[in-house]
């Protein structure tokens, strides 16, 4: 009972939609690992490096501008290289605001972050189509990983705090696109699910846990490793079901205990960055 | 026609210089960076192939890293953590048992690096073995920042510290890692064609195996080797499962195959799996990234 309601509030952050022909994923697969994309890194402070983006639509027309926004968005060059994939986002018929192609690498992540926040307060939602992906690839959201399998387009809710990962790789490719409401979505929307099987509620941390991986970072930023150590503290968002910001609290702990005030301030300043929170 | 004799400097070689660097050398580049950022790491030696200049595609990267003495415990305990974080190791590093022994402890990492496995053996030495360690072992120098002290009791507590890891009875989670980084070395002699290393690092894959089998059925055995397996294992029917794959392995040919090297894997993954499941407790991602790279390799 409260594990099916827990599904049904995280299906409000993460769901999924239509099942997708295998051959066209295929196809949008194989131009997507061969098109000639300006892959870009952008949102320095989201992630650990390893975030490669490249749009397919946006308001510019240019492929290598990847800082989204909002506004009414016509293809780039690069979709014109995609015949498949841009068949399948016409046939959709979407009121995109952005459409992306985005590489995760092996070891890379986007911590914990809420998005949209620096756009206007319209109706929206984020598509992914998993292009290329493994099991080591994974969302966290609400204490839950969540692997999108390809085969399908799955709708995530990036207002509700998340983070994604590829820990061990080999790259993961996602479509993105970043779409209006209206009734081509309601029609695609209709029929939502999140199956149980694709939910793994992550462990809590016991306090225990959490004192010995603190003890870890320590020892890391004692021989000088100050940036694994704010990485291993970072990860721990994808193997326990943490409280919101409970990482980046515990980077300023670290900071604190090492005696780096100016660091405790910058990672406090980042957490309500991220996470989008009132100042 | 007059002769135009070119100096070396006058030919536009550096793009091909580039072109022809071993696909290993970034690898190298960041993993030397990553150590060498801690002040803790007084030296840092390139052995092996790449030392040589006689590496081809499937080398491995082989540093030797000196270690404050002092810093030697901590930087240890650290170094699954560094490798994992920072150095995006797909699991926690093997223990060398095959290395020299050269006063410290070695560790091999299989990295993953632009798509690619890599192994990457790290052997921590103390600082203050570091001169004995270069008079015995040919290798480039990277790294040289000597302590300005070391002091006795420190050197005596990094020696009592190696001594005692090396003592320490592997896991049966160590011993399955073995058997990954051990296939992954048996890959490479197979594509060079190097038969009788092959031999040799089968044989210890098959001794992995029975330690494994040991490991997990009979931890308290007080028999050396491969001695009273059938007395000790084959009283349950996980133990004679357990003998019947050792079995498969010792009877399989003495110079395996890729084909053998991967059915090996299979057998092992099926024989923790009967007899100590905990040991693939989080990494059965790590080994299924694992598979896919060695299928990419």
């Amino acid at each position: 009972m409260e594990e099916a309601q827990a599904l049904r509030g995280l299906s409000g952050q993460i769901a999924q939609l239509d099942r997708l022909d295998e051959t066209l994923i295929e196809r949008m697969r194989h131009e997507a690992l061969t098109a000639p994309a300006p892959w870009k890194a952008e949102y320095g402070e989201f992630q650990s490096g390893g975030w490669w983006t490249t749009s397919l639509m946006n308001a510019s027309g240019e492929a290598g501008d990847v800082l989204i926004a909002d506004g009414s968005a016509r293809s780039t060059p690069l979709l014109k290289h995609m015949p498949t994939t841009a068949g399948l986002l016409a046939d959709l018929g979407l009121s995109y605001m952005w459409v992306r192609l985005a590489r995760l690498e092996a070891n890379a992540f986007l911590w914990e972050h809420r998005d949209y926040n620096e756009l206007d307060q319209v109706e929206r939602h984020r598509l992914h189509i998993p292009l290329h992906t493994n099991s080591s690839a994974f969302l966290v959201t609400g204490g839950t990983k969540v692997h999108m399998a390809g085969g399908r387009i799955w709708r995530l809710t990036p207002t509700y705090a998340h983070g994604v990962c590829n820990l061990l790789g080999p790259g993961r490719i996602h479509l993105i696109a970043d779409v209006y409401a209206d009734d081509a979505y309601d029609r695609l929307a209709r029929r939502t699910q999140l199956h149980p099987s694709v939910a793994e509620p992550l462990p809590q941390a016991s306090e225990a846990v959490l004192a010995e991986r603190f003890a870890a970072a320590r020892r890391l930023a004692g021989l000088g490793y100050i940036d694994a150590a704010e990485q291993l503290l970072l990860r721990l968002f994808y193997s326990f079901a943490l409280p919101e910001g409970t990482v980046y609290d515990l980077i300023a702990d670290l900071h604190t205990v090492l005696g780096d005030s100016e660091a405790n301030q910058r990672w406090t300043t980042a957490k309500a960055k991220l996470l989008a929170l009132a100042s | 026609m007059p002769t135009l004799s070119l100096a070396p400097a006058e030919l536009r070689l550096a793009e091909l210089t580039e072109a022809n660097q071993p696909s290993q050398l970034p690898l190298l580049t960041r993993i030397a960076g990553l150590l060498s950022a801690s002040a803790a790491v007084t030296h840092l030696l390139v052995r092996g192939s790449l030392a040589s200049g006689t590496a081809d595609r499937l080398s491995d990267v082989d540093f030797i890293v000196g270690v404050h003495d002092r810093d030697l415990p901590a930087f240890t305990l650290a170094l699954n953590d560094l490798m994992t974080v920072a150095g995006g190791a797909l699991l926690p590093g093997w223990r060398d048992t095959i290395v020299a022994d050269l006063g410290g402890i070695g560790f091999v990492f299989l990295v993953q690096h632009e798509g690619k496995l890599q192994q990457v053996d790290l052997y921590l030495a103390p600082a203050s073995q570091i001169a004995t360690v270069r008079r015995k072992v040919a290798g480039k120098v990277l790294l040289d920042r000597p302590p300005a002290e070391v002091a006795p009791e420190q050197t005596e507590r990094a020696t009592a510290y190696v001594s005692e890891l090396l003592k320490r009875p592997k896991s049966c989670a160590e011993l399955l890692i073995e058997h990954l980084v051990l296939a992954v070395l048996l890959h490479k002699r197979i594509r060079r064609g190097q038969r009788f290393i092959a031999y040799a690092e089968w044989h210890l894959l098959h001794c992995a195996t029975k330690d494994l089998v040991k490991a997990a059925l009979a931890p308290a055995s007080r028999f050396w080797g491969w001695y009273q397996l059938r007395e000790e294992i084959a009283l349950t029917p996980i133990g004679r499962a357990c003998l019947a794959d050792l079995d498969a392995a010792i009877t399989s040919p003495a110079v395996p195959d890729a084909t053998d090297v991967e059915a090996a894997l299979d057998r092992v993954l099926a024989l923790t799996e009967r007899a100590c499941p905990d040991a693939l407790d989080g990494l059965s991602d790590a080994i299924t990234a694992y598979r896919t790279y060695l299928e990419l390799a």
